[in-house]
C-alpha cells in the first residue's frame, strides 16, 4: 500500500446542532437568483472553501447522505402526488455541493464525489491524496453533511450535530521527514462520515502541517 | 504502470454482454414502454428483470471474477459508481410506511451497494462514489490513476444503478423523458430514457492474452449551468483532450466514439459540437438507443461495449436513427467492419462533470 506525505496549507470544520448560522452566503455569492438555489451542503462548502482561500483547482467532496434534504422533498412530492420542482431534482445529486463550488467559482477543473458512508471523508482524504499526487497541484478535500430533515429523530442515533463539514487544501509535499499519520480523536458528536476531515483541521490547528495519508 | 481490462460482465435491459452487444449491431432496443411510474404517461424505460438487485450485482460481479484468473478478490480494490445508491428500498419502505421508522440509514446511500459487495468477496478495500451520470466513469477514472502510481494491483471497477421513482419522476418533470425508445442525433429525437443496469470491469496491472488497455482518463466542470451543458463545448472538449493526452494519442488515432449521446436535445447539440470540433470524421454513435440512459452506470457499461467493439472490430450502427441532426459528425447507419485501435467513451452529468476514457488495444 502506497503511502503520500501531504502539506496542509489550509484548513476549517464548522457544525451545529440544528443549523449553522451565518455562513456569509451573502458575500460569498453575491448573485441572488444562485444564492437562492444553494443547498445548505453548497454553503457550508463554499463557506468553508471561503475560510480555507481555495477557488480554483481540483477538488474532492465527500458526503455519505448528501443532498438528502432535496431526496425528502421528491419522495414527499411522489407521495402526495404533486409535482417535483426541477430545482430540487437537479440539486438532489450527490455532487451538487462542489458542481455549486465549480459554478460560482468558474473552477474548470475536475470534480470528484466520494460517498463510502461512514468512511466518507477517510476516502475523500484518499481521494484527494491521489489527486495531489498525480497533479502536482493542491487540491480541496471537502466533506459536508446537512441532515437537517423533518422527522429526522426518526433515524438519527449517529450525530450529535444535524450540520457539520470540514474542509483542508492539501499539496503534495516530497520531504516526508515530519509527516505523521492521522493521531486525532476528531470531535465528539460529529459524524463519522466527516470525522476524518476534523480530525486533519485539529491536527492543523495543533500546528502539524504534514500528514501520511494513505492510497 | 499501465493498466488493462482483464474480464468484464454487464447485467441491462438487454441482457448480459453477449445479448447486449447483439441488440447493438441488430438495431434492436432494449427499452420498453412502462405506465407504471408516472399515471397515465407512457415512458420509455430501460427496466431488467430481477427478484433482488443485490443478488444481480453479486452474480454480475461473480461472472467477472470466474472468467478472471483471480481466485478471489481479497488483493482487489473495489471502486463503484453510482447515481442512487440503495434509493429504491428506501423508496419502497418510505412509499409503504410514510415515515422513516423502518428505514435504515446504512441501506439508504451509495455505499450499500459496495458494503454488499465487500460482504459478499471480502476485496482488500472499497470505496464508493456518485458524481450523477459520471460516477462509475470517474470510478474507472481513479482506478486508472490508482494503478498509475502503483497503489494497487488489481482493482473491480462496478457500475450499478436501479430504477427508482425520484429519478423517473425528476426527469419527467424536467421534461426530458421520451415515451419511445429513444433516439440520439436523431432530428426528430423525443429524449432520453432513464435505465437500470450493472457493470463491472477488472482492471489490473497485468495483461492477458485477452487484455484491452485502459489508456487514458480524463474530467472537466463546465462551470456553467448544474443541468445545461456549456453551448460552446468547452467542458466537453476539454475531458477528451485530457483523455487523449493522459493516453498520448492524437486525434487521428480514436476510430470510435461511444457518445454520452442521451439524446437530448441539449446533450446532442453539444456533444456533437464538440465532436465535430475535436475529430476528423471519427464514427460515432451512442449505444444508450438500445440500453437507455443507466445514469451512474453508463460509464461502465459503456466501457465494456467499447472493449467489444475494439475486440470485434465492428463499429456498432446508431440504433433509431432516421435523420441525422447535425450533418458534420459521422454517425453511422450500419456496422462497419474495421481494425478498432482505440475508442474514446465520453460521460457528461448534472453540475457539468464530463468524463472520457479511452480504451484501445495494447501497446
Amino acid at each position: 500500500m502506497r503511502k503520500v506525505a501531504l502539506k496542509i496549507i489550509s484548513s476549517h470544520k464548522i457544525y451545529a446542532p440544528i443549523k449553522i448560522e451565518d455562513l456569509q452566503e451573502k458575500r460569498i455569492v453575491p448573485n441572488m437568483m444562485i444564492r437562492r438555489r444553494l443547498t445548505r451542503n453548497a454553503k457550508i462548502m463554499l463557506y468553508l472553501s471561503d475560510k480555507c482561500g481555495f477557488k480554483d483547482g481540483k477538488v474532492v467532496y465527500g458526503s455519505c447522505y448528501s443532498e438528502i434534504q432535496e431526496s425528502v422533498k421528491i419522495t414527499n412530492a411522489i407521495l402526495e402526488k404533486s409535482s417535483i420542482s426541477p430545482t430540487s431534482f437537479q440539486n438532489s445529486v450527490y455532487n451538487s455541493a462542489p458542481s455549486y463550488f465549480s459554478l460560482i467559482n468558474k473552477d474548470k477543473d475536475e470534480i470528484i464525489t466520494i460517498s463510502s458512508g461512514l468512511y466518507s471523508a477517510r476516502d475523500a482524504l484518499k481521494t484527494a491524496a491521489l489527486q495531489a499526487l498525480v497533479s502536482g497541484q493542491r487540491v480541496l478535500c471537502v466533506a459536508t453533511e446537512c441532515l437537517n430533515i423533518q422527522n429526522i429523530q426518526e433515524v438519527n442515533t449517529c450525530t450529535k450535530f444535524l450540520e457539520s463539514g470540514a474542509a483542508v487544501v492539501l499539496e503534495l509535499d516530497n520531504d516526508s521527514t515530519n509527516a505523521i499519520d492521522i493521531d486525532d480523536e476528531g470531535d465528539e458528536g460529529v459524524i463519522n462520515s466527516v470525522q476524518d476531515l476534523v480530525k486533519v483541521v485539529n491536527m492543523h490547528q495543533r500546528g502539524i502541517s504534514t500528514i501520511f495519508i494513505e492510497l | 504502470m499501465n493498466s488493462y481490462i482483464n474480464s468484464y460482465e454487464v447485467a441491462c435491459s438487454a441482457g448480459d454482454i453477449k445479448a447486449l452487444m447483439n441488440s447493438i449491431y441488430e438495431k434492436k432496443t432494449a427499452v420498453s414502454i412502462n405506465t407504471s411510474f408516472i399515471e397515465d404517461t407512457p415512458l420509455g424505460l430501460g427496466q431488467m428483470k430481477y427478484d433482488d438487485f443485490y443478488d444481480l450485482l453479486a452474480e454480475v460481479v461473480q461472472k467477472v471474477l470466474d472468467n478472471s484468473k483471480l481466485e478471489n478478490f481479497h488483493n482487489t480494490l473495489l471502486i463503484l459508481g453510482s447515481s442512487v445508491g440503495g434509493m429504491q428500498e428506501s423508496e419502497k419502505i418510505f412509499f409503504r410506511d410514510k415515515n422513516y421508522k423502518n428505514l435504515d440509514p446504512r441501506r439508504h446511500s451509495i455505499h450499500v451497494l459496495s458494503d454488499h459487495l465487500v460482504d459478499k468477496f471480502s476485496f482488500l478495500d472499497s470505496r464508493s462514489l456518485s458524481t450523477a451520470c459520471t460516477s462509475s466513469a470517474n470510478a474507472l477514472l481513479l482506478a486508472k490513476r490508482l494503478i498509475d502510481v502503483e497503489a494497487y494491483e488489481n482493482i473491480l471497477v462496478v457500475g450499478a444503478d436501479a430504477l427508482c421513482y425520484t429519478t423517473v419522476c425528476g426527469f419527467h418533470y424536467l421534461s426530458v423523458l421520451s415515451d419511445k425508445p429513444c433516439t440520439p442525433f436523431d432530428k426528430e429525437r423525443g429524449g432520453m430514457n432513464v435505465a437500470e443496469a450493472i457493470a463491472a470491469l477488472l482492471i489490473q496491472n497485468t495483461k492477458d492474452k485477452d487484455s484491452v488497455e485502459l489508456k487514458g482518463v480524463g474530467a472537466s466542470s463546465d462551470a456553467y449551468h448544474m443541468t445545461n451543458p456549456d453551448p460552446e463545448a468547452k467542458g466537453a472538449i476539454a475531458s477528451m483532450k485530457a483523455a487523449l493526452d493522459d493516453a498520448s494519442l492524437n486525434i487521428d488515432e480514436i476510430d470510435y466514439v461511444n457518445a454520452h449521446g442521451t439524446a437530448t436535445v441539449a446533450n446532442d447539440k453539444v456533444e456533437s459540437l464538440a465532436i465535430e470540433t475535436l475529430f476528423n470524421d471519427v464514427y460515432v454513435s451512442s449505444t444508450k438507443a438500445v440500453t437507455g440512459h443507466t445514469l451512474g452506470a453508463a460509464g461502465a457499461i459503456e466501457a465494456v461495449i467499447s472493449c467489444e467493439v475494439i475486440k470485434k472490430g465492428l463499429i456498432p450502427p446508431q440504433t433509431g436513427l432516421i435523420e441525422l441532426d447535425n450533418k458534420s459528425i459521422n454517425v453511422p447507419l450500419n456496422s462497419v467492419a474495421m481494425d478498432v485501435r482505440n475508442v474514446i467513451s465520453n460521460s457528461f452529468a448534472f453540475g457539468g462533470n464530463n468524463t472520457s476514457i479511452v480504451i484501445g488495444v495494447c501497446s
